[in-house]
């Protein structure tokens, strides 16, 4: 992950999770990497071998009542002991007191130190997900995103093919719109997709002729939604016999790669009288049906060359017998 | 491949009116022709794409273009932008 400012982190999500900063507002200069926490409990009793120092330290009840335990002298000693790290930052939750000594230690390495009354577990959910998020890759797709049968379809293609146009009938046939035109698309964990239109967009299109439309007035709700996982990329290319690679077997399934996640694609062909809703229909249940263990093409591929074993073998057994 | 910036001139920004005008001038053109402002990328043949960049007067738009005639559509892309779309 690109490094991420404390400074920004903080300032985000200090209202909702109920940040308050301890330190001096210069120790928030630090970046953060990765989108881990750690407890640095274990390296406080003494096991520093495998400390993780670029991740956030989150201090609990854990650490603070371990420390507790201690004498005065092996408290010191504990602290030494992580805060000889060069570490990002260090949030303690539940309100707990600040240990003694540990403010002097990561004031003067530049280390800012938060509190949250928040409890520890629900806090490091929030947190990891906020920085989860921060970390998501994105990008920007000129297509038009569409749910069809829970499907998530994308359809691309050069400006004027008619993309919009497919996606007005798709509405028009009961699914539902993600966005025209501009899509964002932002990975979620490693291999899912999800698309969205933009804040300022939401569900306008843009219709050649006509100028620019409502989806979501003109439809009514169930015409629209705000997100979707993106599954499927089709197409459109304007037909030309020499360039165009249309599949005509559906034996492979193409893929094509977004932000490093392979989503399956299907090219359309153009010309007048094409039917692209339902294609896009079609695409769509065949994805599905390929999802739950069918797969069409290579389950007739079995059946044609079964037919033609028993062929050879039937051939076989007739060659001498000439009545 | 040309790469160059534009800057929005007009008091309204790159409101409906302008992005039609941006749109239908980038349209006569065969190159591809790409705005990007704060990370956001826009098809300049496209009305929503470029009116999804929200540009404000002053914002500074960098624009690629690439074809055979890109040195014209830079040319004619400039001029647009420094008319202030047509408007005061």
């Amino acid at each position: 992950m690109a490094g991420l400012p404390v400074r920004e982190l903080f300032e985000k999500i200090r209202e909702e999770l109920h940040l308050t900063l301890v330190t001096d507002p210069e120790t928030l200069s630090r970046e953060i990497t990765t989108t881990d926490i750690h407890r640095p409990g274990l390296a406080m009793a003494g096991y520093t071998d495998y400390f993780l120092d670029e991740r956030v330290q989150i201090l609990g009840e854990t650490e603070i009542s371990y420390l507790k335990t201690l004498d005065e002298g092996g408290r010191l000693a504990a602290l030494d002991r992580v805060c000889g790290f060069p570490l990002v930052c260090l949030i303690i939750t539940k309100s707990l007191e600040v240990p003694e000594g540990l403010l002097e230690r990561l004031e003067s390495h530049g280390t800012a130190v938060l509190r949250t009354p928040m409890d520890t577990t629900p806090f490091i959910h929030a947190l990891t997900g906020y920085l989860r998020d921060a970390a998501a890759l994105t990008t920007t797709i000129h297509g038009t995103m569409v749910d069809v049968y829970g499907v998530g379809l994308m359809l691309a293609g050069a400006s004027g093919i008619g993309k919009s146009e497919c996606a007005l009938d798709l509405v028009e046939r009961g699914h539902r719109l993600v966005a025209d035109d501009v899509v964002t698309i932002v990975r979620k964990e490693d291999d899912i997709l999800i698309g969205a239109g933009s804040e300022l967009l939401k569900h306008h299109m843009e219709l050649r002729g006509i100028g620019i439309i409502d989806i979501r007035t003109m439809f009514g709700i169930r015409a629209v939604r705000a997100m979707k996982r993106l599954e499927v990329v089709v197409r459109l290319e304007e037909w030309d016999e020499d360039r165009l690679n249309a599949e005509r077997l559906g034996l492979d399934d193409r893929t094509v790669e977004i932000l490093g996640v392979p989503i399956t694609t299907a090219t359309i062909p153009i010309f007048p009288g094409k039917n692209l809703s339902v294609l896009s229909e079609v695409i769509a249940l065949n994805y599905l049906q390929k999802a739950y263990g069918q797969h069409p093409a290579r389950e007739f591929n079995e059946r044609l060359r079964e037919w033609m074993r028993k062929q050879a073998a039937l051939r076989q057994e007739h060659r001498h017998d000439l009545e | 491949m040309i790469v160059d910036e534009l800057t929005v001139l007009n008091p309204l920004g790159v409101h409906l009116r302008p992005a039609g005008k941006i749109v239908t001038l980038c349209s006569s053109f065969k190159s591809e022709i790409f705005f990007l402002r704060d990370g956001k990328e826009a098809n300049a043949k496209s009305i929503l794409g470029v009116i999804a960049l929200a540009a404000a007067e002053g914002s500074k738009i960098a624009v690629r273009i690439d074809g055979e005639d890109e040195a014209e559509a830079r040319y004619a892309l400039k001029e647009l932008f420094e008319q202030r779309f047509g408007e005061y």
